[in-house]
């Protein structure tokens, strides 16, 4: 019976109520009992943990700003360097679209070949309106070649050396294009003008012309191959006691943006000064 | 020898920008000068003595690539230049006052003498119309532009002729 001192059987009961304890537990009887005992230590310890956080924030936020600011700084330059990407993919698409433009011009009128220039300067006088191409004699480009774009008729080269050369916009005043109205098969005259815009001379008064005709180069002088796009009739005049009346045409080339253009390199101007006598 | 190359290099750098962006940078129908605007600065400066010279390379070298006839760019600068060293020995105490009173006179016989000259070689250059479209916007972007060229020149010749200092 030594066995059963108090000592022992202290330690018995002790494992019997933990076995108990722990067999009321896991089968789920003290749970409520838990509840209502770890409830109040959670609500307390959210409290402190809480309290922890803002005061850890509060005493680590300066660092924080200062890996903001440069985390900011290094976003701010890869949005710089991607908008720089953006601008030079812009730009590139925009040659591209150009380019494409004068390949289907290139294209809707094979029997001609072309030099493909771009534009890299204007007169320096404001009086004319020449623009300055980056193709020469180099690339084949001669003296009173037609220019053109992908939408019509610009102008022809006025001066060329190796490098580069000077064209003659049709808008020029001392510029002067035999045209055809397309609708009415009528010929006359193409003139430009000191502000750049473009008029029609020399229409018989008899004939008929109306806002929107189509204006297309007629081929005769020599200087422009025939059935080039040049613009559309916007306006017509008529004076009392001329012999011809005139119009107003809008050209269908932007002179202002052109960025590129092509030379006819297999047209021969022909001069027909010599024919034409001499008041 | 260093007041020449930085003449020939600023007429340089002067006529690729007025080809390639002045020239295309129109105010109704007109344009700045830029390349006027440095010869009359150029020749304003008291310390400069080659303005003469370079106003002719530069008006023969405009004139050669200008479609304008008869030399008329190079008549042009001359007559502003002449014009700038009028007024540099007459208002010589405020030189940017003379400034814009050049570039004033000078774009207005600069272009007097571009529509003679285009009318006596046969283009229809109305002088109404080119006053009101080509003139006087010129002159006001010539004005406009003035005051920089003359500030960047003032600059560049105050680095090559630096004053001396009396000790």
């Amino acid at each position: 019976m030594k066995f059963l001192n108090s000592k022992n059987i202290q330690t018995i009961v002790i494992i019997v109520v933990v076995s108990g304890l722990l067999f009321l537990a896991l089968s789920g009887y003290l749970t409520p009992v838990f509840n209502l005992s770890l409830n109040p230590l959670v609500s307390l310890q959210r409290w402190l943990s809480v309290r922890y956080l803002s005061a850890r924030d509060f005493l680590t936020t300066p660092s924080d700003i200062v890996q903001l600011r440069e985390q900011n700084a290094i976003l701010d330059s890869q949005v710089t360097q991607l908008q720089t990407q953006l601008i030079e993919m812009e730009e590139r698409l925009g040659e591209a679209q150009v380019c494409f433009a004068l390949l289907d011009f290139g294209r809707t009128n094979p029997q001609y070949e072309y030099i493909a220039a771009t534009v890299i300067g204007r007169e320096i006088s404001p009086f004319l309106q020449y623009i300055i191409i980056d193709k020469g004699t180099e690339d084949g480009v001669g003296f009173g070649m037609p220019v053109v774009t992908q939408q019509g008729l610009v102008g022809r080269v006025d001066a060329v050396i190796a490098s580069a050369a000077r064209v003659k916009l049709i808008t020029d005043s001392t510029s002067i294009v035999n045209i055809q109205l397309q609708s009415a098969e009528i010929e006359a005259q193409l003139k430009g003008s000191l502000t750049g815009d473009l008029s029609l001379d020399m229409i018989p008064l008899d004939e008929v012309i109306e806002p929107g005709d189509v204006v297309l180069t007629s081929g005769l002088g020599g200087n422009y191959p025939p059935n080039i796009f040049v613009g559309q009739v916007l306006s017509t005049q008529r004076r009392e006691n001329a012999l011809f009346q005139t119009a107003s045409v809008q050209p269908i080339v932007n002179f202002e943006s052109i960025n590129a253009v092509l030379v006819i390199d297999n047209f021969e101007s022909i001069d027909i000064s010599p024919l034409i006598p001499e008041p | 020898m260093i007041s020449h190359l930085v003449c020939a290099l600023s007429l340089v750098v002067f006529y690729t920008l007025q080809n390639a962006v002045f020239s295309q940078t129109t105010l109704i129908s007109g344009t700045a000068d830029v390349i006027l605007l440095f010869l009359a600065a150029w020749s304003l400066q008291e310390q400069v003595e080659n303005s003469w010279l370079w106003t002719i390379i530069a008006g023969v070298l405009i004139s050669l690539t200008s479609a304008m006839p008869y030399f008329a760019p190079l008549i042009g600068y001359i007559g502003v230049v002449g014009i700038s060293k009028l007024l540099q020995i007459r208002i010589w105490r405020v030189p940017i006052f003379a400034m814009f009173i050049v570039t004033f006179l000078g774009t207005i016989f600069q272009h007097g003498l571009f529509i003679v000259v285009l009318q006596v070689s046969g283009a229809s250059i109305p002088w109404g119309v080119s006053l009101d479209q080509v003139v006087l916007p010129s002159l006001l972007l010539n004005l406009i532009f003035a005051l920089p060229v003359y500030a960047v020149v003032t600059e560049m010749v105050g680095r090559m002729y630096p004053l001396e200092v009396e000790t």
